[in-house]
């Protein structure tokens, strides 16, 4: 967040960082990208934008086309169809332009093992064009975000593979790109080292516009400020995760609550049935579902006093709010037999 | 101008700095070293008997220490290159697809020329640093007796230049597969190959097809070289084909986008 002040082009300092953004300039254009592999549509007619500093979670079964869409954002892979603009730079006329200006992280780190994490990373610096008299800072600083201070000198094979993670994300940054693209930058990876992953990734927002893939839903919750959510080739969905939830609240007319009752029986059953606003009572493993219409709090409150009325002994009531992993479901599901025949497009 | 020529450097001391550090080179120049060492030995008894018997009556002038030392060390130099390099080159593309590394450098500012370039230099670098081992032999000889510099340097000029061209064979054949076995044989087969082609002049009944094939004769261009004779001819030949290999393999790395 206070790298967000640091730039020129955002809003006055102390606006919200969603209004800021949305006056930035747009970082990352696509354009009606299409790729093949043969008979297989890998992606079809994918529009979206990025503004500076943005952090946006591009998020998708397996095989959704997610690492295809970023391989032809760096330039790794061409289109069938379709334009890229990065920075304003086109990625099929200006490649070495845009290549300069992105850091990217493949799904697999992309190390040389028998290469010291040292060497390696002033390897990637130099490669990537830092001038002669920066390497040394630049991988300092990419060593000291990625913590690898421990093993700077260490054999790249020679490291765990969450070690092996943080030098391919190292080697994203260490030339401070203004873009950097992060394939599953928390694959493979320990609880503790996601968390921490997590975090240096909170740190580079304002200072990066980011785009990471992922199928980790909680990932994107945390430090997204917008998700794209692709399936088959296609955005179903793009919206900041508040209104992607509002979104899903208003398109359902009724609200589900389970009750968990010590005594389970059918008087109990009838009772809940009895209540104002109650479609439908049905007993899932031990659980009521009860199905109401009305999307309101106070037919819960009738609920919760119905239940304990009957004196079954209420152990848990609870109303089924959306979070991520429904709107996932719910936006990728209804095509899965067709995903399914398309599996192998990734 | 001068970043295009930064990026290949740093790709090329990469690869060098990689090869060098790796068992592999040691290995390459240790078994050759046994060869190169064999033959020279056996050569140079063969040349002292020459010697010998020339003193008491033999043929008028000698034995040439050239051709009869010299210039057998480069043939066998040659054929040992032919494997050699074919061993060193093998990884250059393959290795960087098993790591899973060629996307950081077809995502790096660098276009695929400049990669081609910066392995054939590393290779080349390489197979050049083994050829400097092998010219031990022949230069030590100076201490016991006076050489003829001349068709000792372009004989090595012709060396460098044939394995210039292997490098470019090998790199070409890295670039086609993932696998280094596939690789290293696809490697040898071409490189052998590449001696061949002119003898297909033998087969033809003459004409401009006999002519064109004569002109892809790899042992008559390196001939003129060992005899100590330096023609454009011969050198635009090699260069030539090393500019093909290159331009090939650049044009497989730029399709990797494409697939």
């Amino acid at each position: 967040m206070s790298g967000q002040v640091a730039q020129p082009t955002s809003g006055p300092a102390g606006s919200a960082q969603k209004s800021s953004t949305s006056t930035a300039p747009l970082m990352i254009e696509v354009k009606g990208l299409r790729k093949s592999y043969g008979p297989i549509t890998a992606i079809a007619d994918l529009n979206f934008s990025v503004r500076k500093g943005e952090v946006v979670g591009f998020l998708g079964p397996n095989g959704a086309g997610k690492s295809t869409t970023m391989k032809i954002i760096t330039g790794a892979m061409a289109p069938t169809d379709g334009s890229v603009k990065v920075s304003g730079f086109d990625v099929f006329e200006d490649p070495i332009e845009v290549k300069k200006r992105i850091g990217y992280l493949p799904e697999n780190p992309p190390v040389y093992g028998e290469m010291s994490v040292e060497s390696y990373l002033r390897f990637v610096a130099q490669l990537k064009g830092v001038a002669s008299a920066n390497v040394g800072v630049q991988v300092e600083r990419a060593i000291e975000k990625t913590d690898l201070g421990s093993v700077r000198r260490r054999l790249i094979a020679n490291l765990s593979k969450g070690f092996r993670q943080r030098v391919g994300i190292a080697q994203a940054l260490v030339s401070n790109p203004d873009v950097l693209i992060l394939d599953e930058p928390t694959s493979g990876l320990d609880p503790r080292q996601v968390a921490e992953v997590r975090s240096l990734i909170q740190e580079l927002k304002g200072e990066h516009t980011i785009i990471l893939s992922t199928h980790i839903l909680p990932e994107v919750q945390e430090m997204c400020e917008r998700i794209i959510i692709i399936n088959r080739g296609q955005i179903v969905a793009e919206d900041s995760l508040a209104g992607l939830t509002q979104r899903m609240q208003n398109s359902r007319s009724g609200l589900e609550v389970s009750v968990r009752l010590a005594r389970p029986s059918a008087a109990v059953a009838q009772a809940l049935g009895a209540v104002a606003g109650v479609t439908s009572v049905r007993l899932d493993a031990g659980v009521y579902k009860v199905q109401l219409t009305v999307n309101h709090m106070d037919a819960v409150e009738k609920l919760a006093e119905a239940a304990v009325a009957t004196r079954a002994g209420l152990l848990e009531l609870q109303h089924q709010a959306f979070d991520l992993e429904d709107i996932f479901l719910k936006l990728t599901a209804n095509e899965d037999t067709a995903a399914v025949a398309a599996g192998g497009a990734q | 101008m001068k970043s295009w020529i930064r990026g290949t450097w740093v790709l090329a001391a990469k690869d060098l700095r990689n090869l060098f550090l790796s068992p592999l080179f040691y290995i390459i120049t240790g078994l050759c070293t046994i060869v190169w060492t064999l033959v020279y030995f056996l050569s140079l008894q063969e040349f002292a008997s020459q010697a010998t018997m020339s003193q008491f009556g033999g043929p008028q002038g000698g034995p040439n220490l050239h051709f009869v030392v010299f210039a057998k060390h480069v043939s066998i130099v040659n054929l040992v290159m032919i494997f050699a390099v074919s061993a060193l080159s093998m990884r250059l593309f393959t290795e960087e697809k098993r790591a899973g590394t060629m996307p950081l450098l077809l995502t790096s500012p660098v276009s695929a020329t400049q990669i081609t370039l910066g392995k054939f230099k590393a290779g080349v670098t390489a197979a050049w640093a083994l050829l400097a081992i092998s010219a031990v032999y022949p230069v030590s000889l100076a201490v016991y007796s006076s050489i003829e510099w001349g068709p000792l340097a372009t004989s090595y000029l012709g060396l460098m230049l044939v394995v210039a061209c292997y490098v470019g064979v090998g790199m070409l054949a890295s670039s086609l597969t993932d696998n280094t076995v596939v690789s290293v044989i696809m490697a040898l087969i071409l490189n052998v190959l590449l001696w061949f082609v002119g003898a297909l002049s033998e087969a033809s009944p003459g004409g401009a097809v006999n002519a064109v094939f004569e002109h892809l004769n790899f042992g008559a261009h390196f001939v003129n070289f060992i005899k100590g004779s330096l023609s454009v001819a011969s050198l635009v030949f090699f260069a030539s084909v090393m500019a093909l290999a290159v331009f090939l393999t650049q044009r497989v790395v730029e399709s990797a986008r494409w697939r």
